[in-house]
C-alpha cells in the first residue's frame, strides 16, 4: 500500500496516520469538471418556450441540444408551469423549500417548471443544515426506509441466503446483490429470493448486474425490482454507458410491464470520472439525470454519488453537494435511495458526518446498501456502513429517538432464521439437482460472520448450474414448488405472495415498499405529510415502534441484580 | 391494444363492480383515483393476471400441482392502465405514460423485449431497422405509443450519430 | 507508491499543462513508451482475426502512448508482456489492437473479442484496468473483471492472460482470485479520474481500431 508522508513534529506525523488521511483529496479543476457545483461551463438558468416547445434551456438553443438536455427539456418541462416558475426569484423558492407553512405539493408543482441551472441555483443556496430540512419535508414517503448489499466474496449461495434473512430479521426493506464473477448472477438472485422471505413476507430484493440481464432476472421471477439502471448526465458517458435516454425510457416501460418495481441510478462523479464532464459541475449533471428519471416516467432514483462517493468526497463541498441531489430528487418527487453506500473515507467521523444528517433528516431509503456482511464481504468495493457497525447504529437511533429502519434483534432469533435460510436453500438446491449444499455449510452459514467462515465452495460447479438454469429459462415457480416439495411451504407461500404484488402492481407506485404484513406503503397511501412539530412521521405517534427501538438487548434494568 | 382500448375495458369493469360498495366509486365509469389505493386491499375485484385469473383462484396448491405458471403470474394490462390514472391522481404524469406504454409491451414477448431494448442501445441499428421496430411494434403488437417512442428515437440518434 | 497532497497537485498541473498544448497527431505511427522500453507501432486498421487460438488485446487510446504507467506505477511494458506470456503459455497466440473510439472498459474489452479470430479479448485501460471479455456478451458484462487495478501484480495481469487463453481453448477456467481490499477505492478512486480524465483526451471520434506491433527492449 501506499507508503506515508515522514514528518518530523510529531503531532503532524500522528495525524498523518489517521484514517482520515486515507482518502486522497482533488484540488478543484473546473475546467474539466472536478468540482462540487461550480464548473468552468456551468450555465445560468434560463428558458424560451415556443408554441409549447422549449426552444432554449439554460442559455442553449433546441438546435445545439444534445440528447440529454433534448429529453430533460421536452420529457421533463412542463412549459405552463416554466412560464411561472423561471421567473420566480430562486431565493425566494429556496426560502419556500424550509418554510413549514409551504406544504410540500406546492414546492413539487413549481418544481416541475425548472431547468437544471435553476434548481442548481436554487438548491445551492441552502446550508446544510436546511438542505435536511428540505428533505425532511420533500421526501416522499413518509416512513423511512432502508435497503442493505448482500453479497460476498467467493458467491457462496448459503451464506447469502442466511445473510439476507438476517437483513430482514433487522428490519431491511430491499436487499441489493451483486456478483463476484458476472454469470453467478441467477444463482445469487435465488439465494435473495428465497432466504429474503424466510422471516416474514414483504423485502424486495434486486441483483445489480448488466442492465439486460438484469431484466431478464426480473422477468423470470428471480428479482422483484431493479435498481442498477443508470443514466448519466452527458451524452458520451451516456452512450459509454451502452445506453440512451430512449432506450432506458423502454426499459422502464418493460419493466412495469412484467410488474417489476424500477428505479434508476446515478450520482455526482460518474461524468468526470468516465472523463467526459464538459466543464460542467458533478452537480449540475447529476440535476440533469434527476430531471431526466422523472421525464422517463420512473418513479424513483438512487443517487447521492453512489459508486462515485469517492471523487464527490475528494472535493470541497463534496459531501454538502451531494446532499443536495439528493434534495433535487425529493423535490422532483421521486423515491430516494439516498446512497451512503460505497465507502469513501475509512474515518469514523466522515462516514458519520456524511450519513447521519440523511438519517436524521429520514429519507426513502436512507442506505442504499448498507452492507448486511463485513466489508471483506462486499463485492460493490466495500460499504460505508457495514455488519460491523450494526450496534452503534441501533444505540444511534436510541439515542436520538430517530427512526433509521433497523430494529434491535437477539442471537437466537438470528440463529433461528439463518439456519432455516441455509436448509432451504439446501432444499432447493437439492430438488433442482444443483451441486450439493452440506450440513456442514448450513451449520456454518448458521453462526458466520463472513465468507471466511465459510467451507470452500466449487464455483466452477455453481457457475455452470447457473449457466444451466438460464438455459432451461428456471423461473420463480418452480422455486416455489421445491420449496413446497420440501417442507418449507411457509417460504413458498410468501414468494408467491411476491409473485401475486406483481399482478396488483401496487409496488410499482413511488417509494413503495411492503410491510411484514403483507401491506404495500408508497407515497400514495402514506405521503409524507410534514408540516412541521406535530405532524410527519415522528416515533411518538407510532409508541410500539419506539419501544421496539428503545429496547435494545444490552439494556440493564433492576431486575438483572435482584 | 391501445390506451383508449384498455380505459373503456376498465371503464366498463368498474361498471360492472357499481354496486360493491368500493371506496372511489361514485360516478361509473370515474377514473381511479389515490382513494382506491392500494388496489390489493381496497380493489382486488379489479384485478387478475395476465393469462385472466382472479386473485381468489391463485393459490399454492395450484402452483404445486403445475395448474399455474410463470406465465400466470405477471400483470393485466388493465391494471397498468388502472395505476396510470392513480399516477394522474398524483400528479405524476410521466409515470401515468410510462405505465401506459408497460400496458402496450405486455402483448409482447419476454425475448422480443429484450430484443429491442438492444437494439435502441447506441450504435446498434440503421434508421431503417429502428423504423422497422416501429412499425412492427405498432402492426404487430398495437403498441402505438411504444413505436412512437422508437422513432423519435431513431430521429434523434440520426441527428446525434448514434445510428451504426 | 506515495499519494500525497503534492503528488496529486502535480499530476493535476501535468495533465492541465498537457490539455492546454496542442492535441495528440493522430498519424504518429510509432510512439515510446516507458523509458524507451516499449514500441507501439501502427501496422493499419485491424481486421477480424481467423485464428481459432489467438486472445485480442484491446488497448485504451492513451495505452503506452500518452500514458506509461499504471495506476500502481508498473510499466506498461511489462504488464502487456506478462499478459501476453500468459497468453502464449497456454500455446495461444496474442494479438494487440488500440481501441481508438472509446475510453472504456467493457467497450474496449467487447470490441477486442468482437476482433478475436477465438472470440475472446481482453480489454486493457492505462490506468490497468483489465477484463476478459466475450464476443457474444453485451459489452458491460464480461467473463471476469477487475475493477480495482491498484490491487492487481504482474503475476496477476500473467494469470489473467492465462485465463483468456482458456476461455479461447474452450475450456472452463477458476476465474483469477482477486482478494478485496476495502481501503483501496478511498486512496486510488480520485486518481482514477485524473488518469482517466487524461485517457480520454487521445479518443478519436468514430475512430478505427489499429492494429499493433509491440517491440521490447530490454
Amino acid at each position: 500500500m501506499a507508503e506515508r508522508k515522514e514528518f518530523k513534529n510529531k503531532r503532524f506525523q500522528i495525524l498523518s496516520e489517521k484514517p482520515v488521511n486515507r482518502h486522497t483529496y482533488l484540488k478543484d479543476w473546473p475546467e474539466v469538471g472536478i468540482t462540487a457545483h461550480d464548473g468552468v461551463n456551468d450555465p445560468k438558468p434560463s428558458i424560451k418556450i415556443e408554441n409549447g416547445l422549449v426552444v432554449e434551456m439554460d442559455g442553449t438553443r433546441r438546435e445545439d441540444f444534445d440528447m440529454i438536455e433534448r429529453f430533460v427539456a421536452d420529457y421533463f418541462i412542463d412549459p405552463e408551469q416554466a412560464e411561472k416558475s423561471m421567473t420566480m426569484d430562486s431565493t425566494a423558492i429556496a426560502k419556500m423549500l424550509v418554510d413549514i407553512c409551504v406544504p410540500r405539493e406546492e414546492i413539487i408543482q413549481i418544481a416541475k417548471g425548472f431547468t437544471p441551472a435553476k434548481f442548481k441555483e436554487v438548491v445551492t443556496q441552502l446550508d446544510e443544515c436546511e438542505i435536511m430540512m428540505g428533505i425532511h419535508k420533500l421526501r416522499a414517503r413518509k416512513r423511512p426506509g432502508n435497503q442493505c448489499h448482500c453479497t460476498n466474496e467467493p458467491d457462496n449461495p448459503v451464506q447469502m441466503a442466511a445473510d439476507c434473512a438476517e437483513a430482514r430479521l433487522r428490519g431491511f426493506d430491499e436487499a441489493e446483490a451483486t456478483t463476484g464473477v458476472a454469470p453467478i448472477a441467477p444463482l445469487n438472485s435465488v439465494a435473495l429470493l428465497v432466504g429474503g422471505q424466510v422471516p416474514n413476507v414483504g423485502l424486495l430484493c434486486q441483483n445489480a448486474v448488466e442492465e439486460a440481464v438484469e431484466l431478464q432476472l426480473g422477468m423470470r421471477g428471480l428479482t422483484t425490482y431493479a435498481e442498477t439502471v443508470s443514466v448519466y448526465g452527458t451524452e458520451r458517458v451516456f452512450a459509454d454507458g451502452d445506453d440512451t435516454p430512449w432506450s432506458k425510457m423502454f426499459l422502464a416501460s418493460a419493466y412495469a410491464s412484467r410488474g417489476l418495481k424500477l428505479r434508476f441510478t446515478s450520482g455526482s462523479g460518474s461524468e468526470v470520472q468516465m472523463g467526459a464532464a464538459e466543464g460542467k459541475s458533478m452537480l449540475y449533471h447529476e440535476i440533469k439525470c434527476i430531471m431526466l428519471t422523472r421525464g422517463a416516467g420512473v418513479q424513483g432514483l438512487q443517487n447521492g454519488a453512489v459508486s462515485c462517493n469517492g471523487i464527490a468526497m475528494s472535493v470541497a463541498g463534496g459531501v454538502n453537494s451531494v446532499h443536495m441531489e439528493n434534495l433535487v430528487t425529493a423535490m422532483c418527487d421521486l423515491e430516494n435511495a439516498s446512497s451512503n453506500d460505497q465507502i469513501f473515507s475509512p474515518s469514523d467521523l466522515r462516514r458519520a458526518a456524511r450519513t447521519f444528517p440523511l438519517m436524521w433528516a429520514g429519507t426513502d431509503f436512507i442506505f442504499s446498501g448498507y452492507g448486511c456482511m463485513p466489508n471483506y464481504d462486499n463485492m460493490f468495493a466495500g460499504a460505508n456502513f457495514d455488519s460491523n457497525d450494526y450496534d452503534d447504529y441501533l444505540v444511534i437511533q436510541r439515542d436520538l429517538v430517530v427512526d433509521g429502519g433497523l430494529r434491535p434483534v437477539t442471537e437466537e432469533e438470528v440463529t433461528a432464521v439463518r439456519n432455516r435460510a441455509a436448509r432451504a436453500i439446501q432444499a432447493v438446491y437439492r430438488e433442482m439437482g444443483w451441486p450439493e449444499i452440506t450440513d456442514e455449510e448450513v451449520e456454518a452459514a448458521t453462526y458466520a460472520n463472513g465468507s471466511r467462515d465459510m467451507p470452500p465452495r466449487d464455483i466452477r460447479a455453481d457457475l455452470d448450474a447457473a449457466r444451466e438454469m438460464m438455459k432451461q429459462r428456471v423461473t420463480g415457480v418452480d422455486i416455489i414448488r421445491a420449496l413446497a416439495k420440501t417442507g418449507f411451504e411457509d417460504i413458498a407461500e410468501r414468494i408467491l405472495k411476491m409473485q401475486i404484488h406483481k399482478i396488483a402492481g401496487d409496488f410499482l407506485h413511488t417509494s413503495a415498499i411492503i410491510t411484514p404484513e403483507n401491506k404495500v406503503l408508497a407515497a400514495v397511501n402514506n405521503l409524507n405529510d410534514y408540516q412541521g412539530p406535530g405532524t410527519g412521521y415522528r416515533l411518538q405517534f407510532y409508541p410500539e415502534r419506539w419501544n421496539e427501538i428503545k429496547s435494545i438487548p444490552q439494556e440493564s434494568s433492576p431486575e438483572d441484580y435482584e | 391494444m391501445d390506451a383508449k382500448n384498455i380505459e373503456q375495458i376498465v371503464k366498463e369493469v368498474m361498471k360492472s363492480m357499481n354496486n360493491q360498495g368500493a371506496p372511489a366509486q361514485g360516478n361509473p365509469g370515474a377514473k381511479l383515483t389515490r382513494r382506491d389505493f392500494p388496489l390489493l386491499e381496497k380493489r382486488p375485484e379489479l384485478l387478475r393476471s395476465r393469462s385472466g385469473l382472479g386473485l381468489n383462484e391463485i393459490n399454492l396448491d395450484k402452483v404445486v400441482k403445475g395448474e399455474i405458471n410463470a406465465e400466470d403470474l405477471t400483470i393485466h394490462p388493465e391494471t397498468l392502465e388502472m395505476h396510470a390514472q392513480i399516477c394522474e391522481d398524483m400528479g405524476r404524469n410521466q409515470m401515468a405514460a410510462s405505465f401506459r406504454r408497460a400496458a402496450e409491451l405486455t402483448a409482447v414477448p419476454d425475448e422480443r423485449i429484450l430484443e429491442i431494448y438492444d437494439q435502441l442501445r447506441p450504435y446498434r441499428c440503421t434508421k431503417q431497422e429502428l423504423l422497422d421496430i416501429a412499425e412492427e411494434l405498432e402492426t404487430k403488437y398495437s403498441a402505438k405509443m411504444n413505436a412512437e417512442l422508437v422513432r423519435e428515437a431513431a430521429e434523434v440518434y440520426e441527428q446525434r450519430e448514434m445510428l451504426r | 507508491m506515495q499519494i500525497s497532497q503534492e503528488m496529486v497537485q502535480q499530476i493535476v498541473s501535468q495533465v492541465l499543462a498537457e490539455m492546454k498544448a496542442a492535441p495528440p497527431q493522430p498519424s504518429v505511427s510509432a510512439v515510446l513508451a516507458a523509458e524507451g522500453k516499449l514500441t507501439l507501432r501502427d501496422k493499419g486498421v485491424a481486421q477480424k482475426g481467423t485464428n481459432a487460438k489467438e486472445v485480442v488485446i484491446g488497448v485504451a487510446p492513451a495505452f503506452g502512448k500518452n500514458l506509461h504507467y499504471t495506476i500502481k506505477k508498473l510499466p506498461h511494458d511489462q504488464i502487456l508482456r506478462e499478459i501476453m506470456a500468459g497468453i502464449e503459455e497456454e500455446g495461444c497466440t496474442a494479438r494487440i489492437v488500440r481501441i481508438t473510439r472509446t475510453g472504456d472498459l467493457g467497450h474496449i474489452g467487447n470490441r477486442a473479442a468482437k476482433l478475436s479470430g477465438s472470440g475472446i479479448g481482453i480489454g486493457l485501460q492505462s490506468k490497468g484496468t483489465i477484463v476478459i471479455h466475450q464476443k457474444d456478451l453485451f459489452p458491460l458484462t464480461n467473463l471476469e473483471l477487475f475493477p480495482l487495478s491498484p490491487i492487481l501484480t504482474l503475476e496477476k495481469y500473467r494469470a489473467i492472460g492465462r485465463n483468456a487463453a482458456k476461455y479461447a481453448k474452450g475450456e472452463n477456467p477458476t476465474p483469477v482470485p482477486v482478494k478485496l481490499d476495502e481501503t483501496v477505492l478511498p486512496l486510488y478512486q480520485p486518481i482514477a479520474v485524473l488518469l482517466h480524465n487524461k485517457e480520454v483526451l487521445d479518443i478519436v471520434h468514430r475512430g478505427d481500431d489499429i492494429e499493433l506491433e509491440a517491440q521490447f527492449k530490454e
